[in-house]
């Protein structure tokens, strides 16, 4: 669904879904109406009910945000532009338990990087991915504010202090058997392998370039980039700078690393 | 060292999310005094008197920044900023949960002072343990008269809305607040105006932080001359201290600010046995790196500004020798690239790039200029935002490559795997 760039009005839903969550809506329609008379304006009350929708159904699917457009008599679009604009609405199905180890910095220098290793290992995820049983999401997510346990992580939002990879496996096999302290978030649809956007799952690569092997350095140094600078240092038309530009460029390996090649003055992308 | 405790007194010992339990230490007696007996610009007074600056991160005279406010007539409205993200900073996470009480009694007379009558408690959306713990204090405090209509039968009168976050560290800004509070993308405004003349709803609005609406009770109980007295000359009063990384006793610490950051550091328990001081980030992600030469400078807003830094939101996070700079200076870079909320091209762009590049650097693929390009990049993203997260990259990053330049070209000059051309 959110892989591209489908817009909500575009998305079917089955009729037996539709009948179910007119029903939750009408059920949940005091509780917005509630939290909209507490504000001056009632957009105001777009995130509280957005809120309200995915704790009652485990996400803010589109009719979720249809009807958040329709309570507050707003265009779709100005509700779905907002709710994306936030990490904690999750607009696919996500696992029962969202597993959120925290990356900041004073989880990182705290021993983080094997609590996350550990965790991508056992439950064999990546980033902002969902178990195939639909039982655990993962997401490694920035500063929890408690960094004085680090390494720490939220589980559905209640935090977990002081991860060990022992803690991470008693935590993971009482998940499985259902006996863990923090209840499963309620699940209405089941999730797909990954549940948010695209591109912070995939490889990154200075220079834009896609990194093809291992052996493949990536970004200026990858084949075009030593291809660009083979023709640059062969070529012998000048290579003049701009003095914008001028702070970027520290050699002419760095400068091959930006859309700068210059003729004439004027500089050509 | 004995240290007098303000704000985190009784934390750990009493169950302050109690109202009685709140009452017995001299709880809510500040807000009725204020509201029954004095006037709004007396409690301006005092605040401006005690020196308080924001604890938030900018640091800015809490007393000027009432003052700021138009005397038009139009509703004017108090928002407390929980959103708390900073990287290292955790000390409104601990005072909501422990002593949500205080927080009301803060945001009511914050109110008071500046003839607000609907107030904001915006928590960040992470904080659900502490929405909770807050929403349950809140219902105390109305069901007792501290909250609500014709307060002690004055005919002042507040409303407390309480609005969750949703995940975005950009809200802490105060226009991106605003716009969040709105229902809109958390995407910060174009100041001027600042949001004392058009914030919430485009009224005259005042946005403070947790731990500066907490110290008003103590303040006005006191009297603004005690608060003024601890402290250095322009940085005046506590300030709890969020101390993570490699101490022996990480927390939050209550102290007077000037202290000096080896007392600091041995304040929470000293460096681990064996290990050697290896620098300091003393304001929160956003603030440059100090190291053993600075040890003996204190911990105010002044001094650290003069040596390059800042205090910010008071989160300090203590190096020593077993620290990867290149794999610290990565995780900042990378928070801010994710928190950037996408508005300036500098910060969009320079952040996602100079998180490549350090992922480059990490994976053995980097090359030597990419470190000079971390500096330069860095800096050509300062000063051109809407607001200063585009600024925060630069302190960090360039103060730990100039300081261990050793350890990022390690990096860099490991043989290279062979490159299939």
């Amino acid at each position: 669904m959110s892989d591209g760039f489908v817009g909500l009005d575009a998305v079917v839903e089955d009729p037996a879904d539709v009948a179910r969550f007119a029903e939750v809506v009408e059920r949940l329609r005091p509780r917005c109406e509630a939290l909209i008379a507490q504000y001056e304006e009632s957009r105001s009350a777009m995130l509280p009910i957005l809120h309200v929708f995915q704790e009652a159904e485990g996400w803010v699917s589109p009719a979720a945000q249809r009807a958040c457009a329709e309570i507050l008599a707003l265009p779709l679009s100005v509700v779905e532009s907002t709710a994306s604009f936030y990490t904690l609405f999750f607009r696919e199905p996500v696992g029962k338990y969202m597993l959120q180890p925290c990356r900041g910095l004073a989880c990182i220098i705290g021993g983080a990087e094997e609590a996350m290793a550990h965790f991508r290992e056992r439950l064999g995820l990546g980033q902002l991915q969902t178990t195939d049983d639909g039982l655990f999401s993962y997401e490694e997510v920035e500063c929890l504010a408690a960094c004085d346990r680090a390494p720490c992580m939220q589980v559905n939002l209640e935090f977990v202090y002081d991860l060990t990879n022992e803690k991470i496996d008693a935590m993971l096999a009482e998940m499985r058997a259902g006996t863990y302290a923090v209840a499963p978030a309620v699940q209405t649809s089941q999730p797909g392998k990954t549940w948010s956007v695209k591109q912070d799952t995939e490889k990154k690569s200075a220079g834009a370039q896609d990194v093809s092997s291992p052996n493949d350095p990536g970004g200026i140094g990858d084949r075009t980039g030593l291809e660009m600078l083979r023709r640059i240092e062969s070529d012998p038309f000048p290579v003049e700078v701009r003095p914008t530009r001028e702070r970027l460029v520290v050699d002419g390996a760095a400068l091959l690393s930006g859309p700068i090649v210059v003729s004439n003055g004027e500089v050509e992308h | 060292m004995a240290l007098e405790k303000v704000l985190t007194a009784g934390i750990g010992e009493l169950n302050l999310r109690d109202i009685d339990v709140y009452r017995s230490t001299g709880g809510y007696a500040q807000l009725e005094r204020a509201v029954k007996e004095m006037k709004p610009g007396d409690v301006v007074d005092a605040t401006s008197k005690s020196g308080l600056r924001g604890r938030g991160g900018a640091g800015f005279p809490t007393g000027r920044k009432w003052q700021f406010l138009p005397n038009n007539g139009r509703p004017r409205y108090m928002v407390c900023n929980c959103d708390e993200a900073e990287p290292g900073t955790f000390k409104d996470h601990m005072l909501l949960e422990e002593t949500p009480h205080q927080i009301i009694e803060g945001i009511v007379i914050g109110s008071y002072a500046i003839g607000s009558n609907h107030a904001f408690m915006y928590i960040r959306g992470e904080f659900k343990r502490g929405y909770e713990i807050f929403m349950a204090a809140l219902e105390q405090a109305r069901a007792a008269g501290y909250v609500g209509k014709d307060l002690f039968g004055t005919g002042y009168s507040l409303e407390l809305t309480v609005h969750r976050g949703a995940g975005a560290y950009i809200c802490g800004e105060e226009t991106a607040l605003l716009n969040s509070l709105e229902g809109k993308r958390g995407e910060p405004r174009l100041k001027p105006p600042f949001p004392a003349v058009k914030g919430l709803y485009g009224e005259p609005t005042v946005v403070n932080n947790v731990e500066t609406l907490a110290y008003l009770p103590h303040i006005l109980r006191r009297g603004a001359e005690w608060f003024a007295k601890v402290g250095t000359e322009r940085s005046t009063g506590y300030k709890i201290v969020s101390i993570s990384g490699h101490v022996q006793k990480p927390g939050n610490y209550e102290i007077p600010l000037g202290m000096s950051i080896r007392d600091l550091i041995e304040l929470a328990g000293g460096m681990r046995p064996g290990r050697k001081f290896m620098g300091i980030q003393p304001g929160g992600g956003s603030s440059a790196c100090l190291f053993e030469e600075h040890l003996d400078v204190g911990y105010d807003y002044e001094s650290l500004a003069s040596n390059g830094t800042m205090l910010g939101s008071g989160a300090a996070v203590v190096f020593d020798d077993t620290t990867d700079f290149v794999k610290a200076a990565h995780s900042l870079v990378r928070f801010f690239a994710h928190e950037s909320c996408g508005q300036c091209t500098p910060c969009r762009e320079g952040g996602s790039w100079l998180e490549m590049t350090l992922e480059r650097i990490l994976h053995g693929r980097g090359v030597e200029s990419d470190v000079d390009m971390l500096v330069s990049v860095s800096h050509s993203m300062t000063g051109i935002n809407l607001c200063p997260l585009g600024d925060s990259i630069e302190p960090f990053l360039a103060s730990v490559v100039n300081k261990f330049p050793d350890q990022f070209y390690a990096y860099v000059r490991k043989p290279k795997t062979a490159v299939a051309v």
